[in-house]
């Protein structure tokens, strides 16, 4: 390995430009960082070249650590964005610089400059100045100086970035000849797409200073595993769906959950990936392609003439309801809208207006690791408690924070947008990097709050407990129970007491270790760095094989959070499952208490409190419970 | 005139204006500027060219001339090495107190030089803060040459620094971290490309701080002493002539003032001139 980063740091004043990036690039390689301007990709690059020094972690250069080392003592090459060539002096003189430095003789050197004129193209320019230069000959003067001391590292910095879009092309195939006809192991900076694609061997995607997702082109367009890849990286539908029984639910339509996808709980959320090029249109339900995937009857909206395509929008009545963020709807268009594309001599390509079924070469299921998370605001007083848990989870999770205010008369409208406003100052003033959204529905508390958790696809819901901490009825709020049920999503109760979440208690006291809470508990603890402990209370009075039963479970659970690099442990205790618990919770300095729900239905006023209710009545700690399939 | 007075600018006067406005710079600068020094040079010659080659090979003027090519020499030396560390420093840092840097920088300008000399005798002087210190050590500051050279170098802190600081904002850092990659050390990194890229904003700034330096009055003659054939600058030495009624042999040294003047006038405009074609070419140095 030529360059190895490990969980480099940099902050400059408060912002965190670098966020524990670690990448290894391997010898010959062409290392593409690609993002938009401002995600701090520029500043690895300058951590590597040494010109800007990490507030912790390390860089290795051909397996040494070099992190104390000043630039000089590198031997890298860089290739600035505004190639920096020293104008006093000629295209030979900057090209011999570094050798001149390094005291070789002069008809060496001369001999050495020719030598790269020659390969970047330049013969014969030997005696101008850069400002005698077009910028696509600055460009490979600079190429030929960062090359001329045969450094085994060469850095890019946007490289083609001050050019026209023709010569750009041109000079991207000559970079990647010269790259593999010397072998030298590239970094190449830029946030043209495009560019990464056609020179990456391996391309690392940079979003606000931390690394995304890294791939080869191939991977990264076919198959990322993050929303954020799947947008970025060429143009692409993202459709919200439920898991189903093995199959994707958009809208009302089913698709197959594919094979190699990762594996999802029931009525967890999905999303679905296709690319425009995936989809297929046909004017008949009868002959739509043997082997794909049909997706409905959908109408033409838009299309954009783009030379050797066209690209096609349709909407899709069939789908609505799983819209993602990234494409919005006009105003009074309710279905989802899909982009496809075709070329632009294809024959059938339908006018606006026209209706074409649709069906998918191929989908492709993204990770579920950032979690949407929708915190409901009371209207006064915002307790701090849940505002600190939402801030650190979303935060921690890289996902979406939605705050939602309900207003019961549109009267209230403006305070709950008042209300929202100073929440959303308070959670970035607390983490600027956290990807936000407000929300204000109108009508019942509870319906709305279960309908826009439905309606927003969201992973978890946060709400405040209700202050009265006493009255075991009062401590789970009703809101909870409806989300729950209702909605099949989890929820985590928060009390006054906020918390960043370290140590996280999976109870499975009432029963078996279900899938579905121990993996959303790996989630969270995964995000936020917890320490997790699966604790267990067993009846005196079991069978052995009940025992082994348990046990095996128990191993299972430990498994997963195991596998979502999260460290735990088990512990089982026997004894009566709520007091057992109780004393777990006090003597173990607890963040989070996870459970599964273990009512089905809305509570009857009268019955007796069901285990869930009891837990959170008796600890003052943030509750995640999370609903258990039927 | 005609070149800013083309189609395509806005401001458009009429040919009357254009020649009463020439006429009257014209004028004002024959009444203030040309008058005054002819009449610089006629009367240094009234006597005739003997007594005005007397005047200028006295021992004292000889003397006087000396200190002041010392005391210009040094202000440049020590402003040229003071001026570029001040210019990197303000230019590629941004820290507390910068603000305050850029303006304190100013003060020569702002403060009127005799102030800065009584302020340099209060401190270094026989009964100054320093005095006892200094006299201790048998070193002699003020009515010294030491004195002098502190006073001009003190007036003329801000000219190089003001000259570098637009340039090298301008130019950013990147061809020092090209340098640096390129493996010079910062010493190399200075004398190969960051001085030659701001040197002729570094030759103006210097020639500007030495027509002042020879020409400061204020300052030096507070710290001076007006002590004959040691002490005496060239400004200071007309005074005295003038004061004693040898107008002759006064102008005669004000005359040889006047010329040195002319002569670091001519630099400049050449410097500027080069700068300005190394611009309009692109680049600042390859001339």
């Amino acid at each position: 390995m030529t360059i190895e980063l490990r969980e480099v740091l940099k902050k400059f004043g408060e912002q965190l430009v670098i966020n524990s990036v670690s990448l290894a690039v391997e010898d010959g390689e062409l290392f593409v960082l690609l993002g938009s301007s401002g995600s701090g990709k520029s500043t690895i690059l300058r951590v590597i070249a040494g010109l800007v020094r990490p507030d912790s972690g390390c860089v290795l250069l051909r397996g040494s650590d070099v992190t104390q080392f000043p630039p000089q003592k590198r031997e890298v090459g860089v290739v600035f964005q505004n190639y920096a060539l020293f104008k006093h002096m000629t295209v030979a003189e900057n090209i011999e610089f570094g050798l001149k430095i390094r005291k070789m003789p002069a008809a060496q050197r001369r001999h050495r400059s020719d030598e790269l004129l020659e390969l970047v193209g330049l013969s014969g320019l030997a005696r101008r100045y850069p400002a005698q230069l077009s910028g696509g000959q600055s460009q490979r003067v600079a190429l030929a100086r960062a090359l001329a001391y045969e450094p085994s590292v060469l850095l890019l910095d946007e490289p083609f970035g001050a050019l026209d879009v023709k010569i750009r092309g041109k000079l991207r195939r000559s970079l990647k000849a010269i790259q593999r006809e010397l072998g030298i192991t590239t970094v190449l900076v830029t946030h043209d797409q495009e560019e990464a694609f056609e020179l990456a061997d391996r391309i690392a995607v940079v979003e606000r200073g931390r690394i995304v997702e890294i791939g080869t082109p191939h991977q990264l367009y076919h198959s990322p595993q993050t929303e954020f890849v799947a947008n970025f990286v060429g143009g692409g539908n993202v459709l919200f769906g439920r898991y189903n029984e093995g199959r994707v639910r958009l809208g009302s339509t089913y698709l197959p959950f594919p094979g190699d996808a990762p594996p999802h709980d029931e009525g967890a959320p999905v999303r679905m990936l296709f690319r425009p090029e995936w989809v297929i249109y046909s004017s008949d339900a009868s002959q739509i392609e043997q082997g794909s995937l049909p997706l409905g009857k959908g109408t033409m909206r838009d299309r954009l003439f783009g030379g050797a395509t066209e690209k096609l929008r349709f909407e899709l009545d069939d789908l609505r309801g799983s819209q993602s963020i990234g494409l919005s709807l006009e105003y009074g268009q309710r279905g989802t809208l899909v982009d496809g594309v075709a070329s632009s001599l294809a024959p059938d390509i339908p006018a606006i207006g026209e209706t074409r079924w649709l069906s998918l070469k191929r989908c492709h299921v993204l990770q579920p690791t950032s979690l949407r998370i929708l915190t409901k605001l009371e209207a006064v007083p915002i307790h701090a408690g849940l505002m600190e848990t939402a801030t650190h989870l979303g935060g921690a999770s890289h996902g979406l924070l939605s705050l939602l205010s309900v207003a019961s008369t549109k009267d209230e409208m403006s305070s709950c947008k008042d209300l929202l406003e100073d929440s959303k100052a308070a959670v970035l003033g607390a983490r600027r990097d956290i990807r936000l959204t407000t929300r204000v529905r109108i009508g019942d508390p509870v319906v709305e709050t279960v309908l826009e958790s439905q309606e927003g696809y969201f992973d978890l819901v946060l709400l405040q407990r209700s202050s009265r901490n006493s009255d075991t009825v009062g401590s789970f709020p009703g809101i909870a129970r409806h989300v729950l049920v209702s909605a099949h999503i989890p929820v985590i109760l928060v009390s006054e007491i906020g918390s960043a979440l370290k140590r996280v208690l999976i109870c499975t006291a009432g029963g078996e270790p279900g899938k579905s809470d121990v993996r959303l508990a790996a989630r969270i603890a995964r995000h936020t760095g917890a320490f997790s402990r699966v604790f267990h209370v067993r009846r005196g009075d079991m069978s052995a094989n009940e025992v082994a039963r348990v046990d095996r479970h128990l191993s299972r659970a430990q498994a997963v959070l195991t596998s979502f690099g999260v460290e735990s442990d088990v512990l089982v205790v026997e004894g009566e499952p709520l007091r057992e618990l109780q004393k777990q919770i006090d003597g173990g300095a607890w963040d989070l208490v996870v459970i599964g729900s273990s009512s089905q239905t809305l509570p009857d006023t009268t019955a007796k409190p069901s285990f869930d209710a009891q837990v959170v009545a008796t600890t003052s700690l943030p509750v995640l419970i999370v609903p258990t399939p039927e | 005139m005609e070149h800013w007075h083309g189609k395509n600018t806005a401001i458009q006067e009429s040919r009357v204006i254009q020649v009463l406005l020439i006429a009257f710079t014209a004028a004002f600068l024959t009444l203030f500027l040309i008058f005054p020094l002819a009449i610089v040079f006629q009367y240094a010659f009234s006597s005739g060219i003997e007594a005005y080659w007397q005047a200028v090979t006295h021992p004292l003027t000889v003397s006087a001339m000396h200190l002041t090519l010392i005391a210009s020499l040094s202000a440049v030396v020590c402003n040229a090495i003071f001026g570029i560390a001040l210019a990197w420093l303000v230019t590629h840092f941004r820290f507390r107190g910068r603000q305050l840097l850029l303006t304190l920088m100013d003060i020569p300008l702002a403060v009127s030089p005799v102030v800065a000399g009584m302020v340099f005798v209060l401190l270094l002087g026989h009964h100054g803060w320093f005095g006892t210190w200094l006299d201790a050590w048998n070193m002699k500051i003020i009515f010294a040459t030491p004195g002098i050279i502190l006073a001009t170098v003190f007036v003329t802190v801000p000219f190089v620094a003001r000259e570098l600081i637009p340039v090298m904002e301008e130019r950013g850092a990147t061809e020092e971290e090209a340098a640096l990659v390129l493996g010079a050390s910062g010493w190399q990194t200075l004398r190969l490309v960051t001085i030659p890229a701001i040197k002729w904003a570094l030759l103006y700034g210097l020639v500007l701080c030495n027509a002042r330096a020879m020409g400061e009055f204020g300052a030096v003659s507070v710290v001076s002493g007006h002590i004959r054939g040691r002490t005496n600058t060239m400004p200071l030495h007309i005074e005295i002539l003038y004061n004693e009624y040898e107008f002759a042999a006064a102008f005669a040294v004000s005359s040889l003032l006047a010329l040195l003047a002319l002569v670091t006038l001519a630099i400049k405009r050449v410097v500027e001139l080069r700068h300005l074609t190394g611009i309009r070419r692109g680049s600042a140095g390859s001339l």
